[in-house]
């Protein structure tokens, strides 16, 4: 015994443990968010649960678990379990979720004809087809015939529902800012003392936009009677009939019918949905097409500010700056900069970006909207400046790094064949430097992928109206407020009413952040890899 | 000249050319990035610079500025009032006040005239009669709070309540003031000359009452009830009632009654507050007289009720100035006891009027020696002196909105002093030390930035939220410390150099993932497992250590042939499946020991016994989550620390006789500790400004313990949730700003101890 101890063995094992144990958790944890996020879209199956008072539930089943007496005590005897199924419905039930008691289960059954749903409202519905009407007659019946009519008319509607939104947001948007536009022009006249013929001019330009108004309203009503034209019949399980509006459906499928090839078909099909959709149901629902725009919207902006900001920095410290204790306390400074606290940036830009030069912009430029701010207020372009001062030291290190890779000896050539110091930098030490500039720069992207906290308070929303970029001059439109994958995450997760509903939708969303940030992490990495090779070769 | 050398000339002209715009190009280049450069960082520095200018009208001190004075009877409409020095009775200025912009004022004369003039000038714009006083004299004036309302006593025993109004017309930017009087019906009290009042309307019961005490000696209280049904069939109902007998002979100085009409204060000559519970209208309940001053001789002359009409503010005759409110006290029959809160900086003669703020909890006070005091009651603070040029201040007056002070002084001249006053409620002790705020049992830290009233105080201590996030920071730092040091100790000393390049990258991608997703994991996720499992939580460690203990035995079975087929170090990874039996061997065992520790429930035995009340999102969950974003710091910097030790010393240790885990403890750990240290020291940073992860894995309450059951909220949080909600340039805004610029010293302190530490390590392994 004493021998077990004295070589020391099971503490070199204990300290297995700690390494062991985090490499389970992070494993553990992605497999956590990969099989809860990629299982989302996967059909599953319905089950009808007869229970024995008679009634009959049906849904996807989600979760299975001990229940804990109601002292709190668990019979480890005689185990009870309860059953967490999906029931949907929303418009009829109330609840997406019900808990059943194994107990009061009499038999399970996973029905061939039935239908599950998704709608523009109220979330999933769960049942079978009763008939199909148009303008009140019947067009067809049951779970069969009406199958195929379904299955025709949905692409037929999403083409409605894409002209609607498309008139919606394109045209009729248009037409309400060329409006707003000459109302403001308005009030800059009116500002400035009031020329009266200018004003009957916009005002009469605005009476032909109302008209265009008028117009493309009608447009809208004829489509939108279109839209309603035929309703669905569907009864619930429990024998309820629900009749709803066929354009409603975004989604049908007969998970029980279908083969497994089917299935994978509907899963890329839904895949696709999420990251190319926008989002319904107060984000719970749909896809995060616009997260996703804005996210990246953001990062482009950051990199074009980033970039040369960071590399002029670097190139000052390690190229011209003359080496001594205060470049050196610079650098200490820079570095350490890093490590301050995202929020701290945060409050910076609220203060300085949005209360100082936005409100003062907004007291130039746009003047005849105060006191709405345009600037003066959380946009892309504060949130994009607030990272790129996040991340700036990150570039200003890995650039540094970069060149102080490079070798003396090439400099010393360069310059002693007559270039100036200029040319040195600029077509010998810059070119060799370039892999550190793009790790830097990637290193930067993939903090500024995952950073949530400072957009928070500079610009971001959890439903932005508009994207950032569109087809309206001046087109990219900075002042804009935006949405982010991250900040989705926190807001579907945390504030949005129906969190039990809308959780595979956060790990679904967390999981693509994720594979974001993973795959740019990697490309820093191998990057950075291939240059220390290229730099242990050069030096042979 | 030949054709050549002319040539030659203009190649080297050319040459020349070239290079000197080569040169330029160079000279501008080194210019672009020198300003570029030195700009940049400038600017990232001046972050800080910036974020500290914001805080710094906190703790700046008010300013103050007598932008007129001038002496009321030169104005021709008030010369014919004289003014006697030396009785006070005569002094024919009863009251005064003014309105918002501070553009016109008011004096009211004691033969009821009211005079609105010009602040700017002294000059009279208008007056007005009070048509309901026409017969009588005013003998006593009372101001209501936020100095709306007037209200005058008369010789007849009749109480007037009147109200200024001022219309306010813009024509394009210019403004006008048109000031207005609203007389109410005259209330009558007593048949005596009424020497002291107080009265109030309340809009709520509609009810008006009036105390007064009359030059007879009587101390009596009035209401005017409105009948409670509302066919409007009965009058309504006149209560009059005597409380001098309570009085026991001593003489009334002031009268102070809240809005609400529940409490009447009575000072007295010989320093006592008389309390008396006016809820009940036919029959007010006398409670209790306190000695409110240091002794009986000195009277009370002046109260007064801070915004809210809760705090009383009380001024004696020696110039002592305090601020009392109801504390909970059980021996009291009431169960509240009026308790000295604040004793402020005294004035030093007899205190003549006390005024407070309509919208903060400051208040003016004045002495007999022309000494105005600006106070902060909640603070304690004594915020600015001013002084006038007579030996009295006779009347005085708050402006609306806190930004100004207009006073009389005994020789009939009127001062009106402009405030800057943004913050009054801030200063070092509320920010960061324990306040009595009102309705406090005694002084504590508290956060709460917003409630639901105009009246509410906001409570701005950082403390709470700065405990919080040390809270936080250290018990992440309790879960990775040992997992991350452990590991980095395994990696570089027992294993293969080729498993530690591919483990290494593996840890260091976990430091990439997005703090937001680990904090949606633990708020939505781990919290409601935990919840479950709270037993096995804390069993797992030592199921662990006897699983591995186990598992060591067992390998030392394994024939040597087996274990030489393993790289130095992968034997370990037969934990993992060990790891996982542990855990679910913990889990299994999780019901077993809540029945028989717990008595079944955790939750009731830790309330029960220990007196902790468990909530979901806690600081446990905080701790696991933010550990998780902290290990990978910590790993990768002590992992490099431990492994840049020179190899000669491990040899030499192996050499001499030491085994692996020896030489690691006793040889490579004391060489690397500083490295470690600073490994900690970036990690603890790291913890401390943290957002995302605290923000979602606990309820963000404010309170301080250590509990490991509760949540907290952190300043990085804090910051995160009320910004966008505070105006710009409030107070709140830069109380956030000064939580930021802690959290920026905070980390930049801790990161330059920790890269000043490895930076003396690197050198010291230079050495060795």
């Amino acid at each position: 015994m004493n021998k077990f101890w004295k070589n020391g063995d099971p503490f070199v094992w204990l300290t297995g443990v700690a390494l062991m144990f985090s490499l389970l958790m992070i494993a553990g944890l992605l497999w956590l968010i990969m099989a809860k996020g990629l299982g989302f879209f996967w059909p599953t199956g319905v089950t009808e649960i007869e229970l024995q008072n008679g009634t009959k539930v049906m849904g996807e089943i989600t979760s299975r678990e001990q229940i804990r007496g109601i002292s709190g005590k668990s019979d480890t005897k005689e185990a009870k379990y309860r059953t967490q199924l999906k029931i949907g419905n929303r418009d009829l039930y109330g609840l997406d979720f019900r808990w059943i008691d194994d107990d009061q289960i009499v038999s399970e059954t996973e029905p061939k004809y039935a239908v599950v749903m998704e709608r523009r409202e109220w979330g999933n519905f769960y049942g079978f087809i009763k008939e199909i009407t148009e303008d009140g007659t019947v067009v067809c019946q049951g779970n069969e015939e009406c199958w195929s009519k379904l299955e025709q008319d949905i692409p037929i509607y999403a083409a409605i529902f894409k002209e609607i939104r498309k008139i919606e947001k394109g045209d009729i948007g248009g037409i309400n800012r060329e409006i707003e536009n000459y109302r403001l022009k308005i009030r800059g006249v009116e500002l400035k003392g009031g020329d009266q013929t200018q004003i009957k001019q916009y005002e009469e330009k605005i009476a032909l936009e109302e008209e265009k108004y008028k117009a493309k309203e009608k447009e809208l009503e004829v489509l939108y009677q279109e839209f309603t034209k035929e309703k669905i019949v569907m009864l619930s399980v429990d024998g309820r009939e629900k009749e709803m509006a066929l354009g409603n459906v975004v989604l049908a499928f007969r998970p029980n019918a279908m083969s497994w090839l089917q299935k994978a078909g509907l899963y890329l099909h839904r895949v696709w949905g999420f990251v190319s959709d926008e989002p319904r149901e107060a984000n719970t629902e749909g896809g995060v097409f616009p997260a996703i725009f804005g996210t990246i919207m953001m990062v482009l902006i950051m990199s074009i500010v980033v970039l040369p900001f960071g590399v002029l920095a670097a190139l000052y410290l390690s190229e011209y700056a003359k080496q001594g204790t205060m470049v050196r306390i610079v650098r200490i400074c820079v570095n350490n900069l890093a490590g301050v606290p995202s929020i701290v940036f945060g409050v910076f830009a609220v203060g300085f970006f949005i209360y100082g030069i936005g409100a003062s912009i907004d007291s130039f430029f746009f003047a005849e909207s105060l006191p709405n701010p345009t600037f003066g207020t959380g946009g892309i372009l504060w949130a994009s400046l607030t990272l790129a001062l996040l991340t700036v030291p990150v570039v200003i290190v890995a650039t540094e790094e970069g060149l102080a890779a490079v070798s003396k000896e090439i400099r010393h050539g360069s310059l002693a064949l007559g270039a100036t110091k200029f040319e040195t930098t600029w077509k010998i030490v810059i070119p060799s430097a370039m892999p550190a500039i793009l790790t830097g720069l990637i290193l930067a992207i993939a903090r500024a992928t995952g950073e949530v906290a400072p957009l928070m308070i500079t610009g971001v929303v959890k439903l932005a109206p508009q994207l950032p970029v569109d087809g309206y001059f001046p087109y990219v439109h900075l002042e804009r407020k935006f949405m982010h994958l991250g900040f989705h995450i926190y807001d579907v997760g945390f504030q949005s009413p129906n969190v039990e509903a809308a959780k595979p939708m956060v790990f679904t969303t967390a999981l693509l952040l994720i594979l974001i940030v993973i795959v740019l992490n990697l490309a820093a990495i191998v990057i950075r890899n291939r240059l220390k090779k290229k730099y242990t070769t050069s030096a042979v | 000249m030949t054709v050549q050398t002319r040539l030659k000339k203009k190649e080297t002209q050319r040459a020349s050319s070239g290079i000197r715009r080569r040169k330029l190009v160079d000279f501008i280049a080194t210019g672009v990035v020198s300003t570029g450069g030195i700009a940049v960082i400038l600017s990232i520095l001046a972050i800080l610079v910036f974020i500290g200018i914001e805080t710094v009208p906190l703790f700046q001190g008010v300013k103050s500025e007598l932008s007129s004075s001038f002496i009321l009877k030169e104005s021709p409409e008030l010369s014919s009032y004289s003014i006697d020095t030396t009785d006070d009775k005569t002094f024919p200025f009863i009251a005064t006040g003014l309105e918002e912009y501070r553009e016109i004022g008011f004096v009211i004369t004691k033969d009821g005239l009211l005079t609105f003039l010009s602040l700017k000038d002294g000059r009279t714009i208008k007056q007005f009669p009070l048509t309901e006083l026409e017969n009588s004299t005013i003998t006593s004036s009372f101001v209501s709070v936020n100095n709306k309302q007037y209200s005058f006593g008369t010789n007849d025993g009749f109480i007037l309540p009147v109200k200024t109004n001022y219309k306010i017309d813009f024509v394009g930017d210019k403004r006008t003031i048109t000031p207005e009087v609203i007389q109410g019906s005259l209330f009558k009290v007593y048949d005596a000359p009424l020497d002291i009042i107080a009265y109030e309307e309340s809009d709520e019961e509609d009810v008006s009452a009036a105390a007064a005490y009359t030059s007879s000696g009587n101390l009596v209280f009035t209401a005017l009830v409105a009948p409670e049904d509302d066919f409007g069939s009965e009058e309504p109902k006149l209560l009059n009632k005597e409380l001098t007998e309570q009085l026991n002979g001593s003489k009334v100085s002031t009268i102070e009654l809240d809005r609400a009409i529940e409490n009447l204060f009575v000072g007295t000559e010989n320093g006592k507050i008389f309390h008396w519970d006016v809820s009940d209208k036919e029959n007010p309940e006398f409670l209790r007289a306190i000695d409110a001053t240091d002794s009986p001789n000195t009277a009370i002359t002046s109260l007064a009720f801070l915004l809210g009409d809760r705090s009383l503010l009380v001024g004696d005759e020696a110039g002592n100035v305090s601020v009392w409110f109801e504390v909970s006290d059980s021996s009291s029959p009431t169960g509240e006891i009026l308790t000295r809160i604040h004793q402020l900086s005294p004035l030093e003669l007899p205190i003549t009027n006390i005024t407070a703020s309509a919208r903060d909890r400051g208040f003016v006070a004045s002495d007999e020696g022309g000494n105005i005091n600006l106070y902060h009651a909640t603070s304690g603070q004594l915020l600015k002196e001013l002084k006038t040029d007579g030996p009295a201040v006779k009347k005085l007056s708050f402006a609306p909105k806190s930004n100004g002070i207009l006073a009389i002084d005994d020789k009939g001249k009127m001062y009106d002093w402009e405030l800057d006053n943004p913050h009054p409620e801030t200063n070092l002790k509320t920010l960061f030390g324990k306040v009595w705020y009102e309705g406090y049992k005694k002084p504590e830290y508290v956060w709460q930035s917003t409630g639901g009233t105009d009246e509410f105080e906001p409570k701005l201590s950082l403390t709470p939220l700065a405990f919080g996030t040390l809270k936080g920071a250290l018990y992440a730092l309790f879960f990775a410390i040992p997992i991350s040091i452990f590991g980095a100790i395994c990696v570089s000393q027992f294993m293969h150099p080729s498993l530690r390049n591919t483990i290494k990258p593996i840890i260091e991608i976990m430091a990439a993932l997005p703090s937001v997703v680990l904090g949606f994991l633990a708020g939505l996720w781990l919290a409601p497992i935990i919840e479950k499992i709270i037993p096995a939580v804390f069993t797992v460690p030592i199921v662990l250590t006897l699983f591995t203990l186990f598992t060591v035995g067992i390998w030392h079975f394994v024939p040597r042939g087996i274990k030489g087929r393993f790289k130095p170090g992968s034997e370990l990874f037969i934990l993992i499946p060990v790891i996982i039996i542990g855990i679910l061997v913990s889990l299994w065992l999780n019901g077993p020991i809540e029945n028989f520790m717990f008595g079944g429930n955790y939750k009731e035995w830790f309330y029960s016994v220990l007196g902790l009340q468990y909530d979901q999102r806690n600081s446990l969950i905080v701790g696991f989550a933010m550990g998780f974003a902290v290990i990978p710091i910590i790993f990768t910097i002590s992992e490099d620390a431990l492994s840049s030790v020179p190899k000669h010393m491990t040899a030499g240790s192996l050499a001499l006789g030491a085994n692996k885990w020896q030489t690691a403890i006793r040889v490579i750990l004391p060489t690397a500790s500083p490295g470690i240290f600073s490994a900690v020291m970036i990690g603890l940073g790291r913890a401390i400004g943290e957002t995302m992860i605290v923000l979602m894995a606990t309820g963000n309450t404010p309170i301080m313990d250590w509990s490991l059951f509760n949540g907290f909220r952190a300043l990085s949080a804090n910051i995160a949730v009320e910004i966008p909600e505070a105006p710009h340039g409030g107070t709140l805004y830069r109380v956030l700003f000064l939580a930021a610029l802690l959290l920026f010293f905070f980390t930049f302190f801790i990161n330059t101890v920790a890269e000043i530490v490895r930076h003396r390590l690197r050198k010291k392994y230079g050495q060795l």
